[in-house]
Order: structure tokens, then sequence, then C-alpha cells
């Protein structure tokens, strides 16, 4: 809030945000919600020289369901739109919920899906829902664009395989297919605060049998991870034995604080992808 | 609709009093106009900000302005030697006499040393915030770490790094009554406990602010964010001018909770503007507020209590160490009153209590609603429900059994001499209340758990409390008061309107109250110990009181009428058969010398110093009780607490606005919550590592249920018409009826405060629940 | 919408004209690009009801209505939001300053006590009925989560929205009424002209 003073352009096009970001180098922030950015610079966390605006953008709103399954999302979606959207709820139901929880109903208002993906909290709901469903994202350098995929873009704790001038232009997530049911799990300690862990879960069945999943948690490393051990062994289980097949989840490494510590985060995530599996698979018979 | 009722045991004919009526200043504060402290800006204003030690214990080994003073914008840097008396001396603040406290002190900018994280070091005045964030980040500091103690415990064993000289102990009580080895030894149960509460951060919505100018005589005028107007005194201490040219003008506040106790902006904003002599700005960040400002007393608390097999109490052993933090500030006063209150509102019997307040270098502890009579209702009420349990007798009775009545000495000597209506307040919350839910799903365990308490209000006896303010007609027969009571929130202004026009008929449209203003208002001392309604209320009571039988003298004697049989009321003067407008009354009052202004004057209850080894026959003025309710659900896997239903009953006296007693119960109950489950200062070693208000988690609205109230009003009170104090007292159960319907949820306790899910956890665990 | 102002040369500078509607009045500034927008409403327009609280967009004090969608005014900049219709508590009054229902509302149910979340929960609560659908209490309560009260304990707040929406709801339906009342008679009316035609 007292902070010192910045310099502020008003990117037109992807173009010249990203030009603007080749010019000035490491000084150089995107702001579009601002919703992760300004409460760092408010609390002396980061200081830029120039914040470059993409939140007036012409581009990258866009909300459509795609003819071949995919859900195409632009990064300037907010939150608030995406959590109301009822063709991305039809489509997808995963996002929208994912999206709900996020923070207050302000900072949805403002915060977009780009901006989260690219911030890469680790307990951030929107990145773990993308690698779950293993969506890719489109970014571009202004001049060029690629395809990353979500697993490959989240690298570390506010860490993203993003180059210094690129940006995040929209991101396919593929829609819930016939026979799928899903899960969101959260637990934080108060509605709205960053999760202690979470869980997203996907299960396709047939005749109360999985034939397969994508199960993800949050928060408890310095990324989303896909629980690819606990995949493999619900596949030919049955929906009624799920819950014996959940051990303690490997490959976590939470970080404990003063409210929670690291075993009983560890202990939550069991318990949440437990809750997550037995959700996603009762919505899965339903879907059959 | 939030449910609430009263329950009234002596009916008055009270015609404003007692009225559920909106209070004034809710008006603009709603309309969006009240200009809090930091809403005052001036031309050519200045900022101020502090630098902070990053450290908890070090030595200062450098310190230089020279590049923070060269940045564009710059008025000045100051480090401590530029204050003309360096010191901030903790007496008690806002007392109108003074007392032999303990006295310690501590810097307004430290020079050789830090004691905690967060400790000012230097100040930075500028022309605008971006010049200051510039220059703070310059001001050249270095620090030799020195070794450090962060547990009171410790600080307390031999050998630990002295915080001060000469060493840790700051403050012990002890109370011995009875023989307490004979209790225990006759005793059928002896039930044990050890609990821990947690530092905790007022976290009022508004952060500390202020302004500062030099007015037209050249007194130094402070207008900030304050719950004591008194501190001009310290200010002028401090600058080494006489007190009459200092003043201090409390604006409405944004929530005080005994935070803005303490001075907080004032000495730096103070300096800023006697070096400047321009109007400075001062706004504390969220950040720095947590960092750095005095929190609560985080206590470890043992309880042996021995009692017969129907219950009966026997004896009680309590042993109490207080985190006092780096500085004394009110610690002293904290312990006294946690030593006073420690056995509840019951009768104990033998007594043996040990009471210390150590040094530590965690951030200072000082004042904050309950005042260490908070922490131990932690302590007595789990002692409660254990004892409760082991002896297979109803929670609610053995606490009836036990109950401190009319008569009654409490531990540290002092009669109980109002009516106590404690059994009515556990009635209440169980008839209210009715069954237990049930769970909502499988893994889920519902729990219900009761906690009743004592509260003290009013100022400690021996610290000759007193409070004025004065009441004057203007010609057209609309009112003015004036006293110094700062109001927080609490709707302390207010009252006083109302007292006024229940006794003089002026109707509350037509009554102005200024408030908080050391120069231009009576003193009436803090708004903090639940003392306002007591202490001022009282003081415009007796002022009204002169002013009516005053005019209505005078009319008696004008108008040849017999002067028993008159009344001043909304109509004027009335009799049998008689009436008078009261603007013709008071052209009667000037022509015969009777004032149509008063100034009234409360003096609270006296009595002796207490010394360490406490016994007096007065220590309070006197005390409210209450009974509280809870049941909660569990999460019997995530350990997900959430409150279903909240009851809370206290005997307020008498209810001067029955809506401001609602919101005041209300609102200490949520924060009671919060510290029952949510708050928590985190320190590690010293280090606050509390970075903002996304980690200092307090409740929100889904985090709690409604609050239903039930206020009873015994009319026993010492305040006007009756009244209690209550600003206090419903703050205290929160904690223990939470972890008391945890416990009946799962079957073991919870000792530790704030009861987050992991702890709830480990209490499933611990019962043998299936994990 | 403007671009980012030159003040001596440059393509960029720290200084941006802005200008925003703010409770219906236009004003335009030039102030530094890093003002968050709270800063710039209380500093630069001189509307000091939103508050500072935190900084960090948490505790909702800030509270202000853009284009009608409640933001926290401390992590948004003004740049970005050039153009906009801002919305604070004083902009719920009546036109004669008088309390606007909601305030009203407020005001009866002791919803503010030391009043410095007010502002900002006023916005929240507008928002909210704003959307026009009835909510519950838990809905209620959900809608206001993201704005923290220290001193109230919430319940009063929620007493004071439930009422305002009643009053909206029954004033609507009060209107909703009229109007067909009214239409009604114009119909009559109407038909009865037509017949008077019909019979000549």
């Amino acid at each position: 809030m007292f902070t010192r003073a910045f310099r502020y352009e008003r990117a037109q096009r992807y173009t010249d945000a990203c030009d603007l970001l080749r010019e000035h180098g490491e000084e150089a922030k995107v702001i579009a919600g601002g919703q992760s950015l300004l409460p760092m610079i408010n609390l002396g966390l980061v200081q830029p020289g120039l914040v470059v605006d993409i939140s007036r953008l012409a581009e990258g709103r866009e909300l459509t369901v795609t003819g071949d399954g995919y859900l195409v999302l632009g990064a300037l979606v907010t939150h608030a739109r995406l959590a109301a959207d009822p063709a991305a709820r039809a489509a997808q139901p995963l996002l929208p919920a994912a999206a709900g929880q996020i923070g207050n109903a302000r900072v949805r208002n403002r915060g977009t899906l780009g901006g989260s993906l690219a911030h890469a909290d680790p307990a951030a709901e929107l990145p773990l829902v993308m690698v779950a469903l293993g969506a890719t994202y489109e970014v571009t350098t202004g001049q060029a664009s690629r395809e990353i995929r979500a697993e490959d873009f989240h690298l570390g704790f506010f860490t993203t395989g993003l180059d210094d001038d690129e940006l995040i232009v929209s991101v396919r997530a593929p829609v819930l297919g016939p026979g799928w049911g899903w899960s969101f799990q959260e637990v934080a300690r108060r509605d709205g605060d960053f999760a202690m862990a979470s869980a997203v879960a996907l299960i396709r069945s047939a005749d109360g049998l999985i034939i397969e999943s994508r199960v993800a948690v949050g928060g408890v490393s310095d990324r989303p991870l896909r629980l690819a051990d606990v995949e493999t062994a619900l596949t030919g289980c049955a929906a009624a034995d799920l819950a014996g097949r959940v051990g303690p989840i490997q490959g976590i490494s939470p970080a404990g604080d003063t409210g929670a510590s690291a075993q009983y985060k560890a202990r939550l995530t069991r318990v949440l992808v437990t809750r997550a599996l037995a959700e996603a698979a009762a919505r899965a018979e339903e879907a059959a | 609709m939030s449910a609430s009722e009263i329950r009234s045991s002596k009916a008055e004919e009270l015609r404003v009093v007692h009225q559920p009526l909106p209070r004034h200043d809710q008006q603009e504060k709603i309309a969006g106009s009240t200009r809090y402290a930091g809403d005052l800006a001036f031309s050519s204003m200045l900022h101020a900000r502090l630098v902070r030690a990053p450290v908890p214990s070090a030595k200062i080994t450098r310190r230089d302005a020279a590049t923070a003073a060269a940045v564009p914008g710059v008025a000045c840097v100051l480090f401590g030697e530029d204050v003309p008396h360096n010191l901030i001396w903790v007496d008690v603040p806002g007392q109108t006499v003074e007392v032999a406290a303990l006295k310690a002190s501590m810097e307004v900018l430290a020079t050789d040393r830090v004691r905690f994280h967060g400790e000012p070091v230097a100040l930075v005045v500028a022309d605008s915030e971006e010049a200051l964030a510039e220059a703070c980040d310059l001001v050249d500091i270095e620090y030799e770490e020195l070794p450090g103690v962060f547990d009171p415990t410790e600080a307390l064993a031999p050998g630990a790094p002295a915080v001060h000289a000469p060493g840790n102990l700051l403050g012990e009580w002890n109370i011995d009554r009875g023989a307490v080895d004979e209790a225990f030894a006759a005793a059928d149960v002896i039930v044990e406990g050890t609990y821990r509460t947690q530092p905790v951060d007022h976290a009022y919505l508004e952060p500390e602010a202020g302004v500062g100018w030099l007015d037209d005589e050249g007194v130094l005028t402070l207008r900030v964010a304050t719950q004591v107007v008194e501190h001009y005194r310290d200010v002028a201490r401090i600058l080494g001018i006489p007190d009459s040219r200092v003043r201090v003008i409390a604006p409405y506040v944004g929530g005080g909770f005994g935070g803005k106790e303490d001075m907080t902006v004032e000495p730096y904003l103070a300096l800023a503007v006697w070096r400047t002599r321009r109007p400075v700005k001062m706004q504390w960040t969220r950040q720095e507020s947590l960092l750095a400002r005095p929190k609560r007393h985080a206590m470890l608390l043992r309880y042996r209590t021995a009692a017969c097999a129907d219950g009966t109490i026997l004896g009680q052993e309590v042993d109490i160490t207080a985190d006092s933090g780096a500085y004394a500030y009110l610690s002293a006063l904290v312990l006294l009153y946690s030593s006073v209150h420690a056995c509840g509102p019951y009768r104990v019997g033998s007594v043996r209590l040990r009471a210390r307040c150590a040094y530590t270098n965690n951030p200072p502890t000082s004042a904050f609603r309950g005042f260490g009579g908070m922490q131990v209702v932690f302590g007595y009420e789990s002692q409660m429900d254990l004892l409760a349990r082991r002896l297979s007798i109803p929670p609610a009775d053995i606490r009836k059994r036990n109950a401190l009545a009319r008569g009654d000495v409490l531990p540290v000597g002092q009669p109980i001499e109002t009516e106590v209506l404690l059994a009515q307040t556990i009635d209440a919350v169980c008839d209210r209340a009715g069954g237990k839910p049930r769970p909502s799903g499988p893994r889920r365990a519902v729990g219900r758990g009761i906690a009743s308490n004592i509260q003290s209000y009013g100022r400690l006896v021996w610290l000759n409390d007193s409070a004025a303010a004065w009441v004057g007609w203007q010609l057209d027969g609309s009112l003015t008061v004036r006293c110094g009571v700062p109001d927080i929130g609490g709707g302390q202004a207010s009252s006083l309107a109302q007292i006024a026009s229940e006794l003089l008929g002026t109707p509350m449209d037509r009554i102005t109250v200024h408030f908080g203003d050391s120069a231009l208002t009576p003193l009436a001392g803090t708004t903090t110990a639940t003392r306002q309604l007591l202490m001022s209320g009282n003081a415009v009571y007796e002022a009204c009181v002169l002013l009516r039988d005053g005019l209505l003298g005078a009319v008696a004697e004008a108008a040849g009428q017999p002067p028993g049989g008159l009344r001043l009321g909304p109509g004027g003067v009335t009799a049998e058969g008689f009436g008078m407008d009261l603007r013709e009354a008071l052209v009667i009052c000037r022509r015969r010398n009777v004032p149509i202004e008063a100034l009234g004057t409360f003096f609270g209850p006296k009595g002796k110093p207490v010394v360490r080894d406490l016994h007096a026959d007065r220590v309070f003025p006197d005390f409210t009780f209450g009974t509280h309710l809870c049941d909660v659900e569990v999460d019997l896997d995530t350990g997900k607490v959430r409150v279903l239903r909240y009851v809370a009953a206290h005997d307020v006296g008498r209810a001067i606005n029955p809506r401001s007693v609602e919101g005041q119960i209300s609102g200490a109950v949520v924060q009671g919550l919060g510290m029952a489950l949510l708050e928590e200062v985190a320190l590690d070693d010293g280090v606050n590592l509390t970075g903002g208000l996304f980690q200092y988690l307090i409740p929100a609205s889904t985090d709690v249920p409604d609050i239903e109230t039930v206020v009873l009003e015994s009319g026993e009170g010492m305040g006007p018409f009756g009244a209690r104090g209550i600003g206090e007292p419903p703050i205290g159960p929160p904690s223990a009826a939470v972890a008391s319907a945890i416990h009946d949820a799962v079957g073991h306790r919870p000792v530790v405060l704030p009861i987050t899910p992991e702890r709830v956890l480990a209490c499933v665990d611990a019962a043998g629940q299936p994990g | 919408m403007s671009e980012a102002a030159t003040a001596g040369g440059g393509g960029m500078s720290e200084a941006v004209t802005v200008t925003l509607v703010v409770n219906g009045r236009p004003v335009t500034r030039a102030a530094g690009a890093h003002l968050t927008l709270l800063r710039w409403l209380r500093d630069e327009a001189g509307v000091t009801d939103p508050k500072y609280g935190c900084g960090e967009g948490i505790c909702g004090a800030c509270t202000v209505l853009v284009d009608g969608e409640p933001v926290s005014a401390c992590i948004v900049l003004a740049a970005q939001v050039d153009g906009a219709e801002v919305t604070t508590a004083a902009g719920l009054l009546g036109g004669d300053g008088s309390l606007g229902p909601l305030q009203r509302a407020f005001h009866e149910h002791h919803a503010a006590q030391c009043g410095f979340c007010t502002p900002g929960m006023l916005m929240a609560a507008a928002a909210l009925l704003s959307a026009g659908r009835p909510a519950s209490r838990e809905e209620i309560r959900a809608a206001l989560h993201g704005n923290l009260c220290r001193c109230t304990g919430y319940g009063p707040i929620v007493d004071a929205v439930e009422a305002a929406q009643t009053e909206a709801a029954q004033a609507e339906a009060a209107q909703a009424e009229a109007a067909q009342a009214e239409a009604a008679q114009a119909e009559a009316a109407q038909a009865e002209a037509g017949q008077r035609e019909g019979r000549r």
C-alpha cells in the first residue's frame, strides 16, 4: 500500500505485452487481476520498476466448448466468470467447482485463470485441477506460440516453464466424458483460505468397476502431484473397495507450519484422496 | 433474527435507558462519514514511519542515517539520542493519581540493544509515503545477535539469558488461604490438568494511526486511535515539555480491545511534529501491527483440584507462568487479574496459588480484553468439566453446587457483595439450548460443553480511579455533555447520552456528546477494564442529578410549588396541576444564580495497594457472572470443528442499551472463539513469522453461528441504574466451552490453544476412535 | 479510457491520468501509477469511507463496487480501472444525504459498533442484494465471509442484510402490484372508451 513508485504501461495486445517484457527484463512484472502481485507489492516482497497491465487485452477472454471434446478458456477469464458459467459447469464441472473455492468474492471478480496458473502457488486450486485433467496451456512470445502440458508447466514453488517474455494465452482442458465422475476436496482452516491439502479425482467406471482414473493432490509438495501409483492400484477395483486401496500417500513433502504439521497434512491428504475417490466414483455411477 | 432475550428481576420504569435505541454514532459510521484517526489530512503534511529491529535479541553496533536522510523529500531521521527523554515509563495508564505501581521502562527508540523482533530503532519523516519507503530501506543499522530466551519457564531457570537486569522475573503473586495440604489429603478425588494458552493479537480492523500538529498556540496536538487520552502526560514527559502543552484527541476508534491502551503512534508522531514543526501523519501497516504490537499473554496453567464425592470443591492449587515478552507494559497487573480470577466463580475452600510472569525475547504482552481473567477460564472450567466427569455429576450441577453467593469470599479475600445469578445463567443456557443435535453424517461426532466465568469490571480499587463529566443545558433546552471517555465502538459515548436523557428528560436527538479530548473534556480515564459505564456513566449521572435538583429547586421556589412534587421529563417540569416549559425553567435558574451546567465526578471504590502475597478485602469494585453453552460437530477424519450453536447468558445488572449489550456479548464470544480455534501469533525463537492476515486467522462470518444471548438483569451492579460491565466478561468462556464440547464429542480433551484440527485429531486418536 | 500520461517526455512515466466516476461524480487526477484504487480514492479523490485494513485484500475494509462488482480497492491499481464507475458506502445515501434502505437496516439492527468494517461490509451486502435472488441466512453469511468484523460477531449484520432483503422484496412486490393495478385500470379505461366508440 505504502510502496515505492513504479511505472505503468497498459498493453493492447499480447504482442505489445511481450515486447515490453523483452525490453525491460527483470524489472517488469505482468499484472492481470493483480490479486497475487499487488499483495506482494504491498507487503514489500516485490518491487517492480514497471508493471505491464494486460487486464484490458482484447484477446484472452474466450470460454468455448469445442466439437472434439475440449473446453477452451482464455487466460483472462476471471475466477468468478468460470465459477458461474453454465457451459463450463456442464462441460467440465471440476473447473467451476475449483474456481469457486478461490479466496473470496472480490478476489474472484478480478483474479484470472492465467494469473493463477502463472503464479503457481503450490496450494492453488486451478493448477491442481489442470494437472489432474491433463490440460495444456497455449503460451506466446508475441511472435510465436507453443503448447505446454500442465504437468510440465508447474515446476516448483512459484516456478513455471514460462520464459521471461512468455504469457499464457489460453488453456485447453478435456470435458468430462461419458462414464466419468469427478470430485474436488480441500480442507482449509477457514472458507477460502489456502488449503492445508487438496485432492482431485476423476474416475471412469462401468458396472461398478474402475476402468481408469486420474488422481492428483495439491498443497503438499512444491507443485500439484499426479498420484500414478494410486491410479494404477485402482484399475479394475470395485467402487466399494476404494477406501481400502488408499494407503499413506507417497511422494509428497508437505511443509509444516504453526497451525498444521507435515505429518498432519500427510494424514489429511490420505483422507482427502479417499473422499475424492468415493465422491468421484459415486458420480461416475450416476453418470452411467 | 438473532435470538436474544432479556430477563429482568428488578423492574424499573425507565423511559430511555433500557431501550434498544439505535446509537447516534452509528448513523455517521454507516453513512461512511466518520473520520477515524487515519482519515484526516492536512496540506503540507509529512509522513512518519519506524524502522524496526529484524531480530529478537541483539546489540546495536552501528546506526547511520546519512544515506536515508539524503533521499529527496526526507525531513529527518531520528535515533534514540534525538529524543529528549528516551524512556516510556509504564505507570498504569490514565490514572488521575500517582500510584506506586511497578515501574519499568523501555526506550522510545532503542539505542544500544533490542529485545524483540520489531522493536523501534529509528523514526523517518518525509513528505511522501514513497520517499519514506525508499528512505526506510536505506537507514543503515547493524546488529550483533545475542542469545535470547523464548519461553517463560526457561527464562525463570538459572542461567537463562537476562532480558533485563537483574533477571527475568518481572512479577509474582501468591495466594495462600486455608489449609491446602489437609484439604487435598481429605479429598475423595483430585483432578490435575496442565493447560497452555497462546499469544493472540487484537487484530482490530483499524491498524494504528494518527495525525499530529502544532495548534495556533503551539500546543502539540495528537489526534490518534487510542483508548486513553491521558497519554498526553507521557508524551509531555518524553519531550520534556509541560503536560499542559500537549493535547490528545481520541476520535472514534476502529476497535481497541486493549491494544490501543498503551501508547502506539503517540510518542513517534509527537517527536516528528516537535522536530519538524509541521503536521505529520503516521499510519502503521497491518503487518507492522501484527509484528510489534503487544499481544495477549501466553500462559502455562497448572491446576490441581480436590473435591468430595458429592462435588464440593475442597481446595485448589494453581500455578501460572506467563510470558511478559521483552518489556513489562502492564504484565504485572495482568497477572494480578489472573491470580484473583484463577479459581473462577466458585467457593473453592483452601487455595494455594503461585503466579509469575517472566521477561522473554518474544513480542511484549499487555492489555487485551479480559486482561488475564480470560486465560484462567480455560484452566478452571476445564477442571470443572474433568471433575464432573470423574464424579459422574452433570456439568451444570457441579457448577451450581459450588457457585459463589453473596457473602462468600474470593480466595484473595474480597467478599462478594452483590447477588450472584450464576445458577440462573446456567439454567438459561441449558433451557435455551434444548437437546443436543445429531451428527450430520458418518465419521462426524457432536458434543456439547458449558463454561461459566467471573470477570471484574471497574479498575483495581487501589488505583484510586475516578472519572469526571460535564453536563450543561443550552438555553434552547438542548443538552451538551463533555466527557474525556474514548469511544472504541462499545457505545461508550451514546450510553452517556442515554443516561442524561433518562434523568433530564431531554430527547436523545437534542443531546450532543463531545468526548475524548484531553484539553477540552473532563478526564474520565481509560476505556478499558470494562470501567467506563461504571465510571463516566456514574459521573454523568451525578452531574445530571445536580442539574435536575438545582432546576427543580429553583422552579419550586419561583412557582410556589412543593419541591417534592415536581418532575423533570420530556415535557419540561410537571406536577399535579402544573406545568412549565424547560426553557422557562432555565430562565428562572439563571435569574436565581442556579447553575445550568454541572461537573460530576465519580470516585471509584478505594482499597489498599496489594503486595505480592495477595490478601485484600477489596481488589475490584464488582464482578460480572455468566455461562456459555456450545455445541460442536467434529469431523473425525480431518479434525475440523464446526460450531453449530452458541448460547451466552450474563447478568448485566441493567442493560442501558439492550442492543449494545447483545452486540458486546456477540462480538466478545466470536473473538473468544477465534482464540479457541484459529488464532496464534506464530513465533520461532522470538522471530515473529505472522506475516499478515493471510496467516493470522480471525473468525469470518462463516466460521461462527448466530450467537444467541440471554441477558439477565439483577439490578445489582454498581453502575448507573444498577448496571454491571459487559465489555470483557463474555470473552472468557468460549475456549473452555469449545474444549468441553470437543471432549464430549470425541472422548478426550484438548488442553492447548488454539484447538487446531491437528490437535483435535490427536484427541480422537487418544480416545481410541477408529482413525 | 486514457493512455498512460507522459509527464516530462518519454513513453512511460510514473504518473497516469485516471478518471473515475465516484458515487456519480466524475473525478480526474494525474497521480502516481503505483497508486492502488484505495489510495487514489482516499488521497486523490478525498473519499475516505473505504478503509485501509491490511493491504492484502483479505479484511474487506476497502471493498468498493467497480462497475457494480465488489473488489478489494487495496489490490487494484487505479490505472487498471480507469473509466469505471466506483461506488462506496457514501454512494448508498439518498439524494438528501439520508441513509439508503440497506444503511437504514444496518442502523436499526446495530450492525455497526466501531464502524471500521462497515463501509466495506455495506458494499459486499449491496452487491449481494443487487443480484436479486433471495438469500438465506447461510447464503448471506457466505456472501459476507470475505469481510472481517472484530466487534459485532456478525449476527447483527446478517440480521440487517436479511431485513433489507425482505424490505426490498416487499417494495418490489408492492411496485409490481401497483404497476399491475395501473395497467388494469388503463385497460379498463381503454375498453370503456372502445365501448363508447362502439355505441356512437
